[in-house]
């Protein structure tokens, strides 16, 4: 009698695990299909923004430091690397290299970020002197709408990036479960990829205007 | 030769789109028009989404442990 309880339990055990995996797939389906669909609302955000600089420059483009774009290209592409690792190594269980490269790729973003404050908008003329504005003209009006607005997705990804960080310290993911390192990883990638559009907008295509204010 | 949940997948594919960066530079340096260069752009932006943003996991189980 014992005997057929216990098997009638670890059968039930077996079954609510079961059942626990099956919502947790499905849990994670929705998840990823919200998060994509998120990225498609934003993109029409970020395509209003690329359109208003084709509209607005036509071939044109203001001048700007060529090697300073391509040197914060770099940094933003490295980061998409190294946070792609640190997703890697979640998935393997490898904590140690999951902290390093997490917090790797915040410290590129905020290289990033600074690299845009001092070199595009100028903000401390001490180390750079910017010739932009926001107010100055549709140059200045566009680079400073569109840096503006990756910027504050760039800040709320390095947020994300110190939360997931937080929660990985206190062991809320595992290699088998860790929806929160995905997102996280994906959402800064998807900043990547703006940016991939936003660079030869910015900088490459056109002929640089000569802008006298 | 790479899995492509590997470390070295991960490696190739940031010197791809290195290289490509750099080809970029050059042809906005050289003037090349803005098609060639959002096609560029287009190819980087489909390497991050396939390899790095798993787009394929929208269609298929992976990662549903």
């Amino acid at each position: 009698m014992a005997a057929v309880t216990t098997s009638a339990q670890a059968a039930a055990v077996h079954h609510d695990a079961h059942a626990g995996h099956d919502n947790y797939a499905a849990q994670l389906r929705m998840n990823r299909l919200g998060l994509w669909l998120f990225f498609i609302s934003e993109a029409f955000l970020f395509g209003g923004l690329l359109a208003t600089r084709f509209y607005l420059w036509g071939d044109t483009r203001p001048e700007l430091d060529q090697e300073i774009g391509l040197i914060v290209t770099s940094v933003l592409l490295i980061s998409s690397v190294s946070m792609r690792l640190a997703e890697t190594a979640m998935e393997r269980g490898n904590r140690k290299a999951f902290s390093f490269f997490i917090l790797l790729t915040a410290l590129f973003g905020l290289i990033f970020l600074g690299g845009v404050m001092i070199f595009e908008w100028g903000l401390f003329p001490a180390i750079y002197e910017g010739h932009l504005t926001p107010w100055g003209d549709k140059y200045g009006a566009v680079v400073f709408a569109m840096t503006g607005m990756h910027a504050l997705h760039v800040v709320s990804g390095i947020v994300f990036i110190f939360i997931v960080w937080n929660l990985a310290r206190k062991g809320s993911f595992s290699k088998e479960r860790h929806w929160g390192v995905e997102s996280c990883a994906i959402y800064w990638h998807y900043v990547d990829v703006v940016w991939i559009f936003f660079y030869p907008a910015l900088y490459l295509i056109g002929t640089a205007a000569h802008v006298t204010h | 030769m790479f899995n492509r949940d590997g470390y070295g997948i991960v490696v190739l594919i940031g010197i791809i789109l290195a290289i490509l960066t750099i080809i970029e530079y050059f042809m906005g340096l050289y003037h090349v028009g803005a098609t060639l260069l959002m096609l560029v752009a287009a190819l980087k932006a489909i390497l991050v989404i396939y390899f790095f943003m798993h787009v394929s996991r929208l269609w298929t189980a992976e990662g549903e442990h």
